[in-house]
């Protein structure tokens, strides 16, 4: 008896199959449609690809590290990207937000971290240097001032974009 | 710098910049410890890459030396005693081991490289933030251990 009621006719098994495959198939046409029409949206946030990092209440003149992550996608699949900042308010009370990848081979440089050369950014990796602006100083490895994020400041935070290079010491 | 077609092209160019490599030590099992081991091959995968990123311009993060945990020590000391030798050869002057496996503590003495312990952590009932304050702490130490080696 139970066995019979468990048993599939070949119809309705054609019938489930083809329905699986067909609802597969109306996905796979929907889908582009669907993100057509959702497209200009997805499109302004990432023109607006900029990522609230820190309370600008929490900045002082004493550059601070603040971490975060961005998403980014490569050929194979989407991630997130760990990135850091040094993050403080110049003489003028204006923001600079450094980023702390080295501009010889990329390592993480840290503030005020080489006892023998105080207030400066240092790169643990062939002790490269830069002054708290970001500029290379001569006769250490580095040829480029470190790179500096674009920012904006909304409702109190601090929302960083891209890092951009600047001109050469 | 990872075993990556674009950072092994700016090790050919960068060669004298990088002279340490990183190799982590990972054991294999499908005892009953195959989970522990999985997770702390894990925990040690979050820590070195982490690492690699912020001392990508001098260290080269190689792929795990990995091991069936019932390989005797001494086996596996050979094996690594030789990667070593060949690494000095192509001109890194460090080569720093890292590992949770307790076993290679018996060995000290006889390896070609400098040795690093991870603690093994039971990270499979802990929350995402306390564990990547873990791996936050456990980054900073060993990275600051590498550090002083290279001074
Ligand atoms: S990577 Fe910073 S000095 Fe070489």
């Amino acid at each position: 008896m139970s066995e019979n009621k468990h048993r599939v006719s070949r119809r309705q098994f054609l019938n489930y199959t083809l329905t699986g495959v067909g609802g597969f198939m109306a996905a796979g046409i929907l889908m582009p449609m669907v993100r057509f029409a959702l497209d200009p949206i997805l499109k302004e946030e990432a023109a607006a690809d900029m990522v609230a990092v820190a309370q600008v209440k929490d900045i002082t003149t004493e550059p601070q590290r603040f971490d975060f992550k961005v998403k980014v996608k490569d050929a194979w699949y989407e991630s997130e990207e760990p990135k850091s900042a040094w993050v403080y308010k110049d003489d003028k009370g204006e923001i600079v937000a450094l980023s702390p990848i080295c501009k010889h081979l990329g390592c993480t440089v840290n503030w005020n971290a080489d006892k023998e050369h105080p207030n400066q950014f240092f790169c643990p990796c062939h002790y490269g240097r830069y002054t708290k602006d970001g500029t290379n100083v001569p006769g250490t490895p580095p040829m480029h001032p470190l790179d500096r994020y674009e920012y904006k400041v909304k409702d109190g935070k601090l929302y960083l974009g891209k890092a951009k290079p600047r001109g050469g010491a | 710098m990872k075993w990556t077609v674009h950072d092994v092209s700016m090790y050919e160019k960068e060669k004298q910049y990088i002279d340490t490599a990183v190799v982590p030590l990972l054991p294999l099992t499908f005892s009953e410890r195959a989970k522990v081991a999985a997770a702390d091959g894990e925990f040690m995968q979050l820590v070195t890459n982490e690492i690699e990123r912020q001392l990508k311009g001098r260290l080269f993060l190689l792929p795990s030396f990995t091991y069936f945990a019932s390989e005797t020590l001494d086996e596996c000391v050979e094996r690594l005693n030789r990667w070593t030798s060949e690494l000095n050869e192509a001109g890194m002057r460090h080569v720093f081991y890292v590992t949770t496996d307790q076993k290679w503590k018996e060995t000290k003495q006889g390896l070609l490289g400098a040795l690093f312990f991870l603690p093994s952590i039971p990270f499979e009932h802990m929350d995402d933030s306390y564990k990547q304050q873990i791996v936050q702490e456990q980054t900073t130490k060993l990275l600051n251990a590498f550090i002083s080696q290279w001074v």
